[in-house]
């Protein structure tokens, strides 16, 4: 146990699959699957296991997604890193091929695979195609894969694990903003389910929910929010597809009013999902929700910091709630 | 066709490269800047491709001279900026070293008139040097990489996406891929309305290894297209080495096996690019066909940024720290600007009698002015309102906001 960063907690469970399993593969372009932590041995997946099941290749996403989806269907576990330049050029691959495999064969298809999908937008400046965040509401509408989306670094290395064991394909989101994250994660191996949603603060008075990059932002917001004597529930999705109804309607059924903050844009945000599912299965829920406007994220810092919804936005529209 | 920059003592045999041949090709790399740069000009060596510089008039000459120097300049000027301005916010995936590249083929173009009938150029990475010398407003270019509201782009797009159609200058995309696909699709319109004009695109060697390479030149040819694909190989690819993900030592042996003209220039001698991209344009206009231009290039800054460079010096050659497992060594960066593509134009202007030192050193010197007044009056431009940003979506109105619940 030790603080770690996002990115070493990340490739330790990696590191430990692989150990485990040698036929697990690895491919990545830029990105090289390096970490380092304090105190601890600096982790590289490439040295360590060798270019062949390590994969350095050119700038050709579509081939990274595809190539991982042919080793999984061949028995090898694989995993590939997509940076966010590529985010969306694996859509077609993940959405008509992995998204269908399983169903079009009668359950015969095995794909142990995980897209790791690299979502930015964090950094005022780097506007449009290097500032997305609305990587979300694409790939949880495919049917088959899973989609999930950590918010910290302990859910991120647990996941990881779960995703690299799981039969099923997974979209494992990486919101980049969070990447100067730390906290206290165990050295061992350990699972976080694909499927259960975490609430990562109690009340009775207002249900807030959100996903990767937004948690940050709504515990902020909620902490002043407390103090000012607001009794506010956190909900963070972590899984996107498929989504933890239970915890989302047990938690409005007791509050009554609903918020979701999601930093994709405002048409089809997860939490347009969120809020669809309490609504229809609790009666008398008031809702709102704070998302990126439906604009693409302009390059000038003073437009796109307006309009990133922030922990400011969030307590307003809390407010006006409750 | 094709010819051999340089003797190849290094033979694939077609094999992919393992890590023990990858050294010797960057050594080989390191090696080609030192080879060429003793052998002087090389201009007449390239008998297999029409002289056409000897028909420009001086005028012409000094232009291309200066837009070199302009690009130069503004590179310069702007690492500068983001080297020693902690209140400068710009950045760019700097040019410099490639200069010759986007001058030569743009002279080589139709740039002033009505939109319906100048050549359109797309820009990929490192998109400075194509707008300059396709003729963009510098001072609306250097405001808008600083995400003033009197940018190009009214501060929306920056660096990775500056664009300005009235020059014919589509413009920067910052994704590898889809800038030349695209561009073809230009060029497929203007050869379905009958007009004469060409289509341009300039990509990295890092373009190679995504699909859309491939797409663009097989569909390029089967329609005959008049598309010129300028492919800049600087050897790197972010922050790889191109062996890494091409197996050619030219990209234009890729080309030329989908039926398309492929011409290998040294890419820092204007002259010779001028040479290439003008009988690349002659082709396209008289109905002949796509064109690949493989010019070899390097670039003197890291891929992004300028980690590794100091102010008021040119080129990086420190540590890049986003560049873990693939960085450039120093010594291929300094065997490669003796090579330096302001140098050779300088040289062979002087060698033709089209100006004298004197000259070319106040050139030189007006350039320079003229960048840092576009930097002082760029950054003296108002910033932008935070909500313009809800305009531009869509042809007319503005969006709502969202943020705020």
């Amino acid at each position: 146990m030790a603080q770690k960063s996002w990115m070493y907690s990340v490739l330790e469970a990696v590191q430990y699959e692989m150990q485990q399993d040698p036929a697990m593969t690895w491919i990545f372009e830029l990105t090289p699957p390096v970490a380092s932590n304090p105190n601890m041995p600096v982790i590289n997946l490439e040295t360590e296991f060798g270019r062949k099941r390590v994969v350095n290749t050119g700038i050709d996403e579509n081939w990274m997604a595809s190539a991982v989806l042919g080793a999984g269907l061949a028995g090898s576990k694989s995993a590939t890193y997509i940076p966010y330049q590529g985010a969306l050029i694996p859509f077609q691959v993940i959405q008509n091929v992995a998204g269908k495999l399983r169903h079009k064969t009668g359950g015969l298809a095995e794909m142990p695979v995980v897209w790791i999908i690299e979502m930015t937008g964090q950094t005022p400046g780097f506007g449009q195609q290097h500032s997305c965040y609305e990587e979300d509401s694409y790939y949880m509408h495919i049917p088959g894969v899973r989609t999930v989306v950590p918010s910290t670094p302990y859910d991120a290395k647990g996941m990881m694990h779960a995703a690299l064991r799981s039969p099923d394909p997974v979209v494992y989101l990486y919101p980049a903003g969070l990447r100067t994250l730390t906290e206290e994660v165990p050295d061992d191996a350990y699972e976080v389910p694909l499927d259960k949603a975490a609430v990562r603060m109690e009340g009775s008075d207002l249900t807030i929910v959100s996903s990767g990059a937004g948690m940050p932002g709504v515990l902020d917001a909620a902490e002043t929010l407390t103090e000012e004597g607001m009794s506010v529930e956190v909900i963070d999705l972590r899984a996107l597809n498929a989504m933890d109804t239970e915890t989302i309607v047990s938690s409005v059924a007791k509050t009554k009013r609903l918020l979701t903050v999601d930093q994709s844009y405002y048409t089809l945000c997860p939490g347009a999902e969120v809020i669809a599912r309490a609504v229809e299965n609790v009666d008398g829920v008031k809702v709102k929700r704070v998302a990126f406007p439906d604009a693409p994220p302009p390059a000038s810092p003073e437009m796109f910091t307006w309009m990133r919804p922030n922990a400011e936005g969030i307590k307003g529209a809390a407010r006006a709630l409750v | 066709m094709t010819y051999d920059l340089k003797p190849s003592p290094q033979t694939s045999g077609g094999e992919a490269p393992s890590s023990e041949s990858r050294r010797g090709f960057l050594k080989l790399a390191a090696l080609t800047g030192a080879v060429v740069s003793t052998t002087g000009s090389r201009a007449l060596a390239t008998g297999d491709i029409g002289f056409f510089a000897k028909d420009l008039s001086d005028e012409k000459l000094i232009d291309m001279y200066r837009t070199i120097l302009q690009i130069r300049w503004h590179e310069r000027t702007q690492a500068d900026q983001m080297l020693s301005n902690p209140d400068y916010r710009g950045y760019n995936h700097f040019y410099a070293g490639q200069e010759a590249v986007a001058t030569g083929v743009c002279a080589a173009l139709r740039n002033d008139g009505p939109f319906d009938q100048i050549d359109l150029v797309y820009s990929s990475h490192r998109p400075s040097g194509h707008a300059i010398a396709k003729g963009v407003d510098i001072p609306k270019m250097v405001a808008e990489m600083d995400f003033r509201a009197t940018g190009m782009n009214g501060g929306y797009g920056a660096e990775m996406h500056i664009s300005d159609p009235s020059v014919g200058f589509i413009g920067a995309d910052g994704m590898i891929g889809p800038a030349p696909v695209i561009a073809s699709g230009s060029a497929f319109a203007f050869s379905a309305r009958g007009s004469d004009q060409v289509a341009v695109v300039f990509a990295g060697d890092g373009n190679y290894a995504a699909p859309h390479f491939h797409s663009t030149l097989n569909n390029a040819k089967l329609l005959d297209l008049p598309l010129i694909y300028v492919c800049e190989n600087n050897l790197y690819h972010q922050y790889a080495h191109y062996s890494y993900s091409c197996p050619h030592k030219d990209i234009a042996d890729a080309a030329g096996a989908y039926g398309v003209e492929t011409e290998i220039v040294d890419g820092q001698d204007v002259i010779q690019v001028y040479n290439a991209a003008k009988e690349a344009v002659d082709r396209a206009r008289a109905g002949g066909g796509p064109t690949f231009i493989e010019a070899k290039t390097y670039r003197y800054y890291n891929h992004w940024g300028a980690p590794g460079a100091k102010a008021g010096e040119l080129g990086a050659f420190g540590y890049d720290p986003l560049a873990i497992n693939s960085f450039r060594p120093e010594r291929e960066v300094r065997a490669w600007m003796q090579r330096d593509p302001v140098d050779i134009a300088r040289k062979i202007l002087v060698d033709w009698g089209v100006l004298d030192d004197t000259r070319a050193a106040e050139i030189e010197e007006e350039v320079k002015a003229e960048i840092a007044e576009a930097f002082e009056w760029a950054l003296s431009q108002p910033l932008c309102t935070p909500e313009d940003g809800l305009e531009h979506v869509f042809a007319e109105g503005t969006v709502p906001a969202r943020q705020f619940g």
